[in-house]
């Protein structure tokens, strides 16, 4: 957990630390959006195929199988813009958890899901994936410290 | 009148600068074409993908042109031929103006219009979105992920889509060649073959690939021209289609050049 007092330091140390570990970053941020011409499921299997050159096949059966343990199921096919804002997370830290070794930052997670008022939502969907990822980072404002009474200072 | 100078001295530049950076992207793609690394799991999907849209969708429109515009035209060209007393040059007429001249012409045209545009938008879109930012984020390459799959698909449809494209006029011709000279399919084919010069098909398949080469490249480096803001969109959109259509006029002047010459 990493806050900081304005945008400029927390935008200064988010950019260092995604530069620094570049190679394994997966990265959940409203910067880094699902592209938007392509379905959940395609955006989320992306990341395997590309870089694994997994077969597009195995790929979706992967991304539906981790789809399921959220009970997202539904959502493979749609597109961002018919998501809700909790879909929307799940699906941009599926993604970011499908990069091998992956340390996965949330960038200032409360703006991706802003109807919701405590970490316990994020909390929760990182144990779904917990096998999928060596560390988080979770980058966000000093005065949302109140907010995170799950995950911990 | 020294206005007048600076605005013709600008003007070069930016057109000699356009001209330069358009060659360059074209360079950078080329050598990404022929490197192995460049095709995964990933880029296969999207250039699939690509060819769908562009070269089975446009199918029925497509079909419906050709025909149309086909018969009509070689109707009209054989009665030329038989009123001008050239039916000993029939198949090198039908064969210099259908498979040459017609099929890329056409066929360029028609996907630079559906595909060109799509193209150009949805990359701006993208860039305007961010996406590019997705991608550079998870390190994968926009020219392997979302340029290449793309150009290679504007060279394979230019090619097959005008080869079809031809196959169909060629068969109507059939029609109009029984009805104005009494040609039966034989001898028709005969004429067509012994017609069909080498380094012609050469020339047309060259400017088949270039014309899908630069139909799909230019509309993708326009595209990135797009800012933050959502009205860079239709300014991207309209420059890039401007410059295919001057590329287009281009290759083909020059491939005329190339055939005279």
């Amino acid at each position: 957990m990493r806050l900081f007092e304005d945008e400029v330091t927390l935008d200064k140390e988010l950019n260092d630390f995604t530069e620094k570990n570049r190679e394994t970053l997966g990265l959940v941020s409203l910067d880094v959006p699902l592209i938007s011409n392509l379905d959940v499921s395609v955006n989320i299997a992306l990341i395997k195929q590309y870089h694994e050159n997994l077969s597009a096949d195995k790929a979706q059966n992967l991304v539906l199988s981790y789809l399921t343990r959220y009970s997202l199921e539904h959502i493979s096919s749609k597109r961002n813009p018919a998501l809700t804002n909790k879909e929307r997370f799940c699906a941009m830290l599926l993604r970011a958890a499908m990069v091998r070794d992956s340390i996965i930052v949330i960038d200032r997670p409360f703006t991706i899901i802003p109807d919701v008022k405590d970490d316990r939502f994020i909390y929760d969907a990182l144990k779904v994936v917990d096998d999928s990822f060596k560390q988080c980072h979770i980058f966000d404002y000093l005065w949302f410290k109140d907010r995170y009474g799950m995950i911990g200072l | 009148m020294i206005n007048a100078i600076v605005r013709i001295g600008t003007t070069t530049i930016n057109v000699t600068k356009t001209f330069r950076d358009t060659l360059s992207f074209a360079f950078i793609i080329i050598l990404k074409m022929f490197n192995k690394n460049s095709y995964n799991s990933a880029t296969r999907q999207v250039l699939i993908h690509q060819i769908y849209f562009t070269s089975v969708q446009i199918l029925p429109l497509f079909i419906g042109i050709s025909i149309i515009f086909g018969t009509l035209l070689m109707g009209i060209v054989l009665q030329i031929i038989k009123n001008l007393g050239l039916a000993e040059h029939l198949g090198r007429i039908i064969m210099d103006i259908v498979v040459t001249e017609l099929a890329p012409f056409v066929t360029v045209l028609l996907i630079a219009l559906r595909s060109s545009s799509a193209i150009n938008a949805e990359i701006a879109v993208m860039k305007v979105n961010k996406e590019l930012n997705t991608l550079d984020k998870f390190n994968i390459d926009p020219v392997d992920y979302l340029f290449l799959p793309r150009v290679i698909n504007g060279v394979l449809s230019v090619v097959l889509l005008s080869a079809f494209f031809s196959i169909l006029v060629l068969t109507s011709g059939l029609l109009f060649s029984k009805l104005l000279f009494g040609l039966s399919l034989e001898s028709y084919s005969n004429v067509l073959l012994s017609s069909a010069n080498f380094y012609d098909i050469i020339i047309s398949l060259v400017k088949c690939c270039t014309f899908g080469f630069f139909i799909t490249l230019i509309p993708i480096r326009f595209g990135l021209h797009a800012t933050n803001d959502l009205t860079s969109i239709p300014i991207a959109v309209l420059n890039g289609m401007v410059d295919v259509f001057i590329a287009i006029i281009f290759i083909e002047v020059l491939s005329l050049i190339l055939i005279f010459i």
